[in-house]
C-alpha cells in the first residue's frame, strides 16, 4: 500500500487567549483555551486534490499552517509523505509548496523576478533551474513584464499570482493553498484553476490540499471535499457522495445541511 | 558547507539589492560621517592636553581615542539591532513565514539576515576612519590590520549572541529590545567609549570588566592606534571569544525555543 501524501490523525489545536498590554507577557506561558481544531483526521492520496470548505474561523488555515510547519499541534499528528510536520519539519518542507492566501510576503523593493529567484534558491534550486522555472511560471501566470517591476508597484492580483508561482517553483509533491484565487480577477482565477487542473493535477504526482470559499472552484478541482465546522471535520467525501448523503442538489446546499446553518444565518460566513 | 555559504550569500545579495534602491541614503551616510568625525575632532581640540593624553591607554590624541570608541560602539549597536530589526521587518512584510517554509535552516536564516547590516556597519566605520585620516590626522598608518580584522570578527561574534537574544525577546513579547537598552546604557558609562574605565570608581570598574564592550574597545584601540599584534591583544581577544562561545549557542537555543513558543501560541506573524 502506498503512503498517503498527507495524513492527519486526531489533530487538535488550541491557542492561549489573546492578551494585550502587560498581560501579553504571560500569554506565551498560558494554558491554551481557544479550540481551533478538534480531533480532525483524514488522508490525501498521492495525486489527489482535497478541498477544505468551512466558514471563516472554522480552522482551515490553522490546519494548513500546521501542515506547513508554521504551527505546532496541541495533540495528534499531521504527516506529509510519512514525515511528521512537528518533528521532521525540514523533511516536510522539502516536499511542500505553500501559498498563504495573502497578497504580501515579498520584498517590496525587489522585482518579482528577484523575489522568485531568492525563494527558489532557498529551496535549493540551482541558478539555472530557478531561472528556467521562473520563465515557465511567468508564462503560465502571464506575469510578462510585471516580473521585472518592483513588487511594491504591482497590483494585489499580480502579487497573488507571484505568490502562487513561488509555491510551485521547486515543483513540490504536496501543494497547500489557502484561498488561492482570493485576490484574482475572474479570468485570472479561471486560468489558474485550469492550470492547476491540467498542468499539476493531471500529472498525478502532486497532491493538493486547498482551502476555498469559492464553491465552483472546489467543484472543479477537488476529488474530495472536507467540510470543517468549528474546528471539527464533519464530512470528507466526493461531491456526489456529499450530495447523495444530504439529498442536496448543490454543494452549497450540502454544506448548509451538514453544518446545520440556514442561508440567512450564514450569509456572512458561509462559502459563496 | 558550500550550500550554507551559498545560502548566506543569497541573503547578502538580497539585502544589497534592496540597499541599492536607496542610493541617496547611501550618499547621505558619507556626509553624516564627515560631520560626525569633525565633531569628535573639535571636541578633541577643545579638551586635549598632555595630561589627558598620558591618561589614555595608548597615548595619542583624545580625538583618535573617542572616534574609535564611538564608531566601534556602532558595531555593538548594529549587533544588538540587526537580528530583531530583520525579524520585525520580515514579520511586518509577511516574508517571515515564507522564509520558514523554505528548505533553508533557521540558523542560516538568522545569520544570513545579519550579514549585510554588519557589512554596512563595517563600511560606515571605514568611512568615519577615512574622513578622520584624510582631514583630521587620525593615525591610520599605525594600525595592524590583521589584528584589527580579528578583533572585528571576535566582536561581531560576541555581540551577535546578544542580538539573537534580543530577537528571541521580540518573538515572544513583540516589542522592545531590553538587551540593547541595557548594553548601550551600561557601555556609555562603563565601556570605555569616551573615557578610559580607569577613571571610574571601583564598583563601576567591576561592571566594566563584565561588559564585552570594554574588551572590544581595548583590543581595537590597541590594534588600530598602537599597531598591537596578537601578543598585545590576546587577553581581551580571549575574553571576547569566551563571550561568543557562551552567548552564541545559548542565544540560538533560546531563539529556537522562542520560535517554538510562537508556533504553539500562533503568534509568529503577530506584531
Amino acid at each position: 500500500m502506498t503512503e498517503a501524501a498527507i495524513a492527519v490523525d486526531s489533530l487538535e489545536k488550541s491557542f492561549p487567549p489573546a492578551r494585550s498590554g502587560w498581560r501579553a507577557f504571560v500569554q506565551p506561558f498560558e494554558k491554551p483555551t481557544v479550540v481551533a481544531l478538534s480531533g480532525v483526521s483524514f488522508e490525501v492520496r498521492e495525486g489527489e486534490a482535497l478541498a477544505l470548505v468551512g466558514a471563516n474561523g472554522a480552522g482551515k488555515s490553522t490546519l494548513l499552517r500546521i501542515l506547513a510547519t508554521l504551527l505546532l499541534p496541541s495533540r495528534g499528528s499531521a504527516r506529509i509523505a510519512g514525515h511528521d510536520a512537528a518533528r521532521e519539519a525540514r523533511a516536510v518542507r522539502r516536499r511542500l509548496g505553500y501559498h498563504a492566501g495573502t497578497d504580501h510576503g515579498f520584498y517590496a523593493r525587489l522585482t518579482g523576478r528577484e523575489n522568485l529567484r531568492f525563494f527558489g534558491r532557498l529551496n535549493h534550486l540551482s541558478s539555472v533551474a530557478a531561472n528556467l522555472r521562473i520563465a515557465q511560471l511567468a508564462e503560465q501566470f502571464q506575469l510578462g513584464e510585471m516580473l521585472d517591476r518592483q513588487v511594491r508597484t504591482l497590483s494585489s492580483g499580480t502579487v497573488q499570482r507571484l505568490s502562487l508561482a513561488r509555491a510551485l517553483l521547486h515543483q513540490p509533491r504536496v501543494l497547500l493553498l489557502d484561498e488561492p484565487t482570493r485576490s484574482l480577477d475572474a479570468i485570472a482565477a479561471m486560468d489558474f484553476r485550469r492550470f492547476l487542473k491540467k498542468q499539476i493535477l493531471r500529472r498525478g504526482d502532486t497532491s493538493l490540499l486547498f482551502a476555498s470559499h469559492t464553491l465552483p472552484e472546489v467543484e472543479l478541482l477537488a476529488d474530495r471535499i472536507a467540510i470543517i465546522d468549528k474546528g471539527r471535520l464533519i464530512a470528507c467525501d466526493s461531491l456526489s457522495a456529499l450530495k447523495h448523503r444530504t439529498a442536496a442538489a448543490t454543494l452549497e446546499d450540502a454544506f448548509l445541511r451538514l453544518t446545520g446553518r440556514t442561508p440567512h444565518s450564514s450569509q456572512e460566513d458561509a462559502p459563496e | 558547507m558550500i550550500r550554507v555559504l551559498r545560502e548566506l550569500w543569497l541573503f547578502f545579495s538580497r539585502d544589497l539589492s534592496i540597499a541599492r534602491t536607496y542610493r541617496i541614503s547611501f550618499l547621505l551616510e558619507i556626509v553624516e560621517a564627515l560631520f560626525g568625525t569633525a565633531m569628535f575632532y573639535y571636541v578633541g581640540r577643545f579638551v586635549d592636553s598632555p595630561q589627558l593624553q598620558q591618561a589614555l591607554p595608548q597615548g595619542g590624541s583624545y580625538f583618535a581615542f573617542s572616534l574609535v570608541g564611538f564608531v566601534f560602539l556602532d558595531y555593538m549597536n548594529a549587533s544588538l539591532d540587526t537580528f530583531d530589526r530583520s525579524l520585525e521587518e520580515a514579520r511586518n512584510a509577511g516574508t517571515l513565514e515564507h522564509l520558514l517554509v523554505t528548505q533553508t535552516s533557521l540558523p542560516v536564516i538568522v545569520a544570513g539576515s545579519a550579514i549585510y547590516p554588519f557589512a554596512a556597519t563595517t563600511w560606515r566605520i571605514a568611512v568615519y576612519l577615512a574622513w578622520g585620516a584624510l582631514l583630521f590626522g587620525f593615525p591610520l598608518h599605525a594600525a595592524n590590520w590583521l589584528t584589527v580584522a580579528v578583533v572585528l570578527l571576535a566582536t561581531l561574534l560576541a555581540f551577535s549572541g546578544l542580538g539573537i537574544l534580543s530577537a528571541s525577546y521580540l518573538l515572544i513579547f513583540k516589542r522592545g529590545n531590553p538587551a540593547k537598552w541595557f548594553m548601550l546604557g551600561l557601555s556609555s558609562v562603563a565601556g570605555g567609549m569616551l573615557f578610559p574605565v580607569s577613571i571610574l570608581p571601583d564598583w563601576l570598574q567591576i561592571l566594566a570588566r563584565l561588559n564585552p564592550v570594554t574588551y572590544a574597545l581595548d583590543a581595537m584601540r590597541a590594534a588600530l592606534l598602537a599597531g598591537a599584534g596578537f601578543s598585545g591583544i590576546w587577553r581581551p581577544l580571549a575574553v571576547l571569544l569566551l563571550f561568543a562561545a557562551v552567548l552564541l549557542p545559548s542565544s540560538m537555543a533560546i531563539f529556537a525555543w522562542a520560535l517554538r513558543r510562537t508556533k504553539i501560541t500562533g503568534t509568529l506573524t503577530h506584531s
